[in-house]
């Protein structure tokens, strides 16, 4: 009894945290008037099964043109801000220049800066810029706020400083540059720091809500969170259309689910305690 | 300073510009324009031709009924997610502490939740809280009716709407704090472990008196950003109940969106961003307060 009472307890807290998701799932496939019957409750078994709800989530939320847009949103942010703050990162930690400290410092600041204290001043940023008018400034206007990152910043440079400065001075007999040194020697040994951060950024603004909100108000440039949004707001509702939509919003974040939780325990055993 | 060093420091600027550059446009720009607008009476569709107001913004928010009750539900809603969250993160983390891989994959499954997008889950707890109608309700009510509890309509209560959503909340976010937890305690020596168990405590006065103040850093650090993260609320109250009912659940960040945008009192909207920045600062300074210093 007492060997059995751990296990009994950690399956009914596992369905606790599963149920929910196994619902959505398995409601997105069935019929509207299914959903809420109480006898239904998620049942794999018993009730029927439909892919209408797919259909018409694609045709009403334009899945299609959301998830590319959500896509190359967030491919963006990752990929080129990853470059411009490895830059950044390795000359606050291996580039000697007047006022370094300083100028770390203000990055360092930055840090706690939370976006919405800047998102309604960023918006007329933006728009100043030109960078709501028109499918292509629109999407680098969901982009470009976000790739200079502070806290990447920080969390690099932590990672480059724990380098062996030997490692760095042989690259200088051999004659390598600033630039050498950095994409050949420095960059490839921070290989699980530059996963964490690219975990980090695609889990945040894969999730975006906010600032999409302000700045993609065109229907062509709506990422796939704005579209679910709009599908559950506007009449007339749908539930089982919404339900298939939240799915296709989620099943990228899952297909890569292994990769993001090995590397984000890795970020919260180095930043948790700064 | 050696020559490589020298050439080196010439190369500098061309690894910081990008960012630089752009963390002033998008980040420091703004944070000066939100600064400047608040003692303004900028208005959102005009905002070239302001007035400067002095302290009025700020004077006026704190006077605010709105604006009172958007910053009391939200410290309402930190109040009953911090303390709740951090403890049953810590709890959950010392029981799947263990090195089977039964364990493994339970972790797996508390840290599901912490992947999916705020927006998914917003739209997939609203349906499931549906209240009953006729025969139909949503599968918390479900649950409740089937243990023999009385249903609730529980997004149009005044009373639970703000509880359901820090429910949902916790739920999403404490497999997150829970992984934070486990690094911590990876990290405490095992002679420590070791040292209390030869001096004959239990498994309760371990946790009490060397696991808890091995992690002192750690729970403060938690306690810090989960904190933080509650009151940036805004995704959870903007779908599932618009602030309603009766502005139990208008968040703060809501209110600034609304002023803003709804309202177009931009100066307004500035000040009260300026506010919740100058909290966030105030969280930060209480963490650091409460590190032990004893890290370099």
């Amino acid at each position: 009894m007492k060997r059995l009472l751990p296990w009994v307890l950690s399956i009914a807290a596992a369905l606790l945290f599963l149920a929910p998701l196994l619902w959505m799932l398995r409601a997105s496939f069935s019929p509207e008037t299914q959903i809420f019957q109480p006898g239904f409750a998620g049942g794999i078994f018993h009730g029927s099964w439909t892919l209408q709800n797919y259909a018409d989530a694609w045709r009403r939320a334009a899945l299609g043109s959301a998830m590319l847009n959500s896509l190359l949103q967030v491919a963006g942010i990752v990929s080129v801000g990853l470059l411009i703050n490895t830059l950044a990162a390795y000359a606050f930690a291996r580039l000697e220049f007047p006022g370094r400290e300083l100028l770390f410092g203000v990055v360092v600041v930055l840090i706690i800066l939370p976006v919405e204290v800047i998102a309604v001043p960023l918006f007329f940023t933006a728009r100043d810029l030109g960078l709501t008018a028109g499918y292509g400034p629109a999407m680098a206007g969901l982009i470009a706020p976000f790739l200079a990152k502070a806290f990447n910043i920080y969390f690099l440079r932590q990672h480059f400083l724990t380098l062996p400065i030997e490692l760095e001075e042989a690259a200088v007999i051999d004659g390598a540059g600033a630039w050498q040194q950095f994409w050949n020697v420095a960059l490839p040994s921070i290989r699980p720091a530059l996963a964490t951060v690219v975990v980090l950024d695609l889990l945040t603004h894969w999730g975006d809500f906010l600032w999409p909100l302000m700045i993609s108000t065109r229907e062509e440039t709506r990422t796939v969170q704005i579209s679910l949004a709009n599908l559950f707001t506007q009449p007339p509702i749908q539930w089982g259309a919404i339900l298939a939509c939240a799915v296709m919003a989620t099943l990228p974040v899952l297909a890569l689910f292994r990769w993001l939780q090995r590397y984000i325990v890795i970020t919260d055993s180095r930043t948790g305690i700064k | 300073m050696t020559a490589w060093k020298k050439s080196y420091a010439r190369a500098a600027p061309w690894f910081l510009l990008p960012a630089l550059i752009l963390l002033s446009l998008f980040v420091v720009w703004p944070l000066v324009r939100a600064s400047l607008w608040s003692f303004t009476n900028a208005d959102l569709l005009n905002p070239a031709q302001k007035q400067w107001v002095g302290a009025g913004n700020y004077g006026g928010l704190l006077a605010d009924a709105q604006f009172r009750q958007a910053f009391g539900n939200t410290a309402l809603f930190a109040l009953l997610v911090v303390p709740i969250q951090v403890t049953l993160a810590f709890v959950l983390a010392l029981w799947v502490n263990r090195p089977e891989p039964a364990w493994r994959w339970l972790r797996v499954v508390f840290f599901v939740p912490t992947v999916v997008s705020m927006p998914v889950l917003a739209v997939l707890w609203t349906i499931l809280y549906q209240p009953a109608q006729r025969t139909e309700m949503g599968l918390i009510n479900v649950a409740l009716t089937t243990v023999g509890l009385p249903t609730r309509a529980w997004l149009h209560d005044p009373h639970w709407a703000l509880p359901a959503l820090a429910f949902m909340s916790l739920w999403q976010g404490v497999g997150l704090q829970m992984m934070i937890f486990l690094a911590g305690l990876q990290g405490v020596p095992a002679e420590l472990h070791e040292a209390s168990r030869i001096d004959g405590a239990n498994a309760f006065q371990r946790v009490v008196h060397v696991i808890i103040p091995a992690l002192r850093n750690t729970i403060v650090f938690v306690v810090t950003v989960t904190t933080i993260l509650a009151f940036r609320l805004f995704v959870q109250p903007y779908l599932m109940t618009h602030g309603g009912p009766a502005n139990r659940t208008r968040s703060l960040i809501q209110s600034i969106y609304e002023t803003t945008f709804l309202g177009q009192e931009l100066g307004r909207a500035c000040a009260a961003a300026i506010l919740f920045l100058a909290w966030v600062g105030l969280l930060t300074l209480l963490q650091r307060y409460f590190s032990r210093e004893d890290r370099a």
